[in-house]
């Protein structure tokens, strides 16, 4: 390897791993010249993605996502209350996403990581935003009483691109929740009814049912360094080079949402059209990966 | 008040146990990947994640010990594990007693004095609550440390007994613990036969704690061939994979 550095080629003489923890910029670009990665993926493909649904067993819908090591456990829970005014016949979702300290060596208790909250807020307005879920479904008396879906997205190993799992495991709890059964008792208050068959009470909805999906969005993280752009980054790679793109469509391969938060890499706009046409190709594959979860639960 | 039967006549439980039956036990090690020592543990419903980082540099340089390792320990709940949603998982009362009483139970068995001037972190997440968290995390907490390499006197273990209907009950889940009955949970050192943790709320007449103890105590040693095996299977995967 003839490659010129100022501070003479070590790379011969120092252990492998000693190399990538002291030099790991430089451990990356030798990979990069021959278009792959480390873990001997090449530039464009993304790492292995599986969809378990129904993980929580108590929680009304739940999902876990693993994409490579990245891990997302996310539970939805159902409430009811009171809507709010302008909106009489809506309900509501509370989006929430934890990373606990066992997900990665850098967070701390006490000292929240910092990803967290970010993440929070980009999961929160897509998942808004993408009308995915048509929020008029989730009333139940008009003016009185809608549901409120609190989603709770749990990181349980933080290994780069957490922003995709956490949006894949979201998108497969909805697709798992069903709302529960419930009734209005005397008193005008919205009771669950678990028992079948209870004559005093009518049922304000008949039956479990599953809630409608819009169009889904599925998303994807590429990290742009000098020319080149690599997807899912494994958190490695993201602590190194730090430019990232995060490209999220819907399955009518409409754009809902594009985030790129800085970074020292200027990109053209052939590099961001480049990341979208690799997202598409992408949200083939995740869409094939949620449907045969789904049809997987169905067979019981 | 309503007498609610925890034990039918015929000598079967609410969930159809008999009553010195423990609940389905499963665990898995390695789980995550980041940590360095990592583990799912499951006794029945109840369902529990701990991850194990250490031993490390200290975070906190004034807690830093000149002699022995610094341990320390954080219990949290999901907010979907419960029955209703928790609004505050961790940081309350509850979290944070378990959090020290899992550290200190921990804490006896670990040869702290080999790793001096390091930081050992154990960390627990509930996944899912049917009663006996506590002694599902404890038993997280032996498999990560054992997963992490992190050299022990021997491994804990725990598990729960209560008093109900005149009968002693093995492995409370979250209905017969919410009973008003007492709760006896119990850790041992199996191989030194030694209580390292012993905590009861409620009323009970002394011979029948020593009955309800004794019980506890054979769950426990029931828990410890569980993980024994857990542990040597694990061995033998690893063995395999080193082509040894």
């Amino acid at each position: 390897m003839g490659l010129p550095n100022a501070s003479g080629d070590l790379s011969t003489e120092v252990e492998v791993d000693a190399f990538r923890r002291l030099f790991p910029l430089r451990f990356f670009e030798k990979h990069l010249l021959e278009s792959i990665r480390p873990d001997a993926r090449p530039l464009g493909r993304a790492r292995d993605t599986t969809i378990a649904l129904g993980a929580v067993a108590s929680a009304n819908g739940s999902a876990l996502a693993k994409i490579g090591s990245t891990t997302m456990l996310a539970a939805i829970k159902m409430e009811v209350m009171a809507p709010s005014m302008e909106t009489p016949d809506e309900g509501c979702i509370a989006i929430d996403f934890h990373m606990p300290p066992i997900c990665s060596p850098i967070v701390r208790p006490g000292r929240p990581a910092e990803a967290a909250p970010v993440v929070a807020k980009q999961l929160s307005d897509t998942i808004l935003s993408s009308g995915m879920i048509n929020l008029k479904e989730l009333s139940l008396v008009s003016g009185k009483a809608a549901w409120m879906a609190y989603l709770d997205i749990y990181c349980l190993d933080a290994d780069g691109a957490l922003f995709d799992a956490a949006l894949l495991a979201a998108v497969a709890a909805f697709s798992h929740l069903e709302i529960p059964v419930v009734s209005l008792n005397d008193d005008g208050k919205i009771v669950l009814s678990e028992e079948q068959g209870l004559s005093e009470r009518e049922p304000v909805n008949k039956e479990k049912r599953k809630v409608n999906l819009g169009s889904i969005p599925f998303s994807l993280t590429c990290i742009l360094h000098k020319n080149y752009i690599l997807t899912d980054p494994t958190a490695e790679e993201e602590s190194i080079m730090e430019t990232s793109v995060t490209v999220v469509l819907d399955s009518s391969s409409q754009l809902v949402s594009l985030y790129k938060p800085g970074g020292a890499v200027l990109a053209y706009t052939s590099a961001i059209q480049d990341c979208i046409a690799l997202t598409r190709q992408r949200v083939k594959e995740l869409q094939k990966i949620l449907e045969e979860a789904i049809s997987g639960m169905e067979v019981d | 008040m309503s007498k609610t039967e925890y034990v039918s006549p015929e000598g079967l439980r609410l969930d159809g146990r008999r009553p010195m039956e423990m609940r389905q036990l499963r665990a898995e090690i390695g789980t995550v990947a980041k940590a360095n020592g990592s583990a799912v543990f499951e006794m029945g419903n109840t369902k529990v994640i701990a991850a194990v980082y250490g031993p490390r540099e200290v975070q906190n340089r004034s807690q830093l010990i000149n002699d022995h390792a610094l341990v320390r320990c954080e219990y949290s709940m999901a907010n979907f594990s419960t029955g209703d949603r928790m609004r505050k998982p961790k940081g309350d009362r509850r979290s944070t007693e378990i959090s020290l009483v899992i550290r200190q139970t921990m804490e006896a068995c670990i040869l702290t004095h080999l790793m001096p001037r390091s930081q050992i972190d154990i960390f627990v997440q509930v996944l899912q609550a049917d009663g006996g968290t506590r002694s599902a995390c404890i038993n997280a907490a032996t498999l990560a440390l054992a997963d992490a390499g992190i050299p022990m006197r021997d491994i804990v273990t725990s598990c729960s007994a209560g008093y109900l209907n005149s009968t002693p009950l093995l492995d409370l889940n979250y209905i017969e613990d919410s009973a008003g009955g007492p709760d006896v949970t119990v850790g041992i050192l199996p191989k030194l036969d030694k209580v390292t943790l012993l905590q009861m709320d409620a009323k009970l007449p002394v011979d029948i704690f020593e009955n309800v103890m004794g019980l506890a105590i054979e769950g426990c040693k029931a828990v410890a061939n569980y993980i024994r095996e857990v542990l040597l299977e694990n061995t033998k995967q690893l063995e395999f994979r080193r082509g040894l």
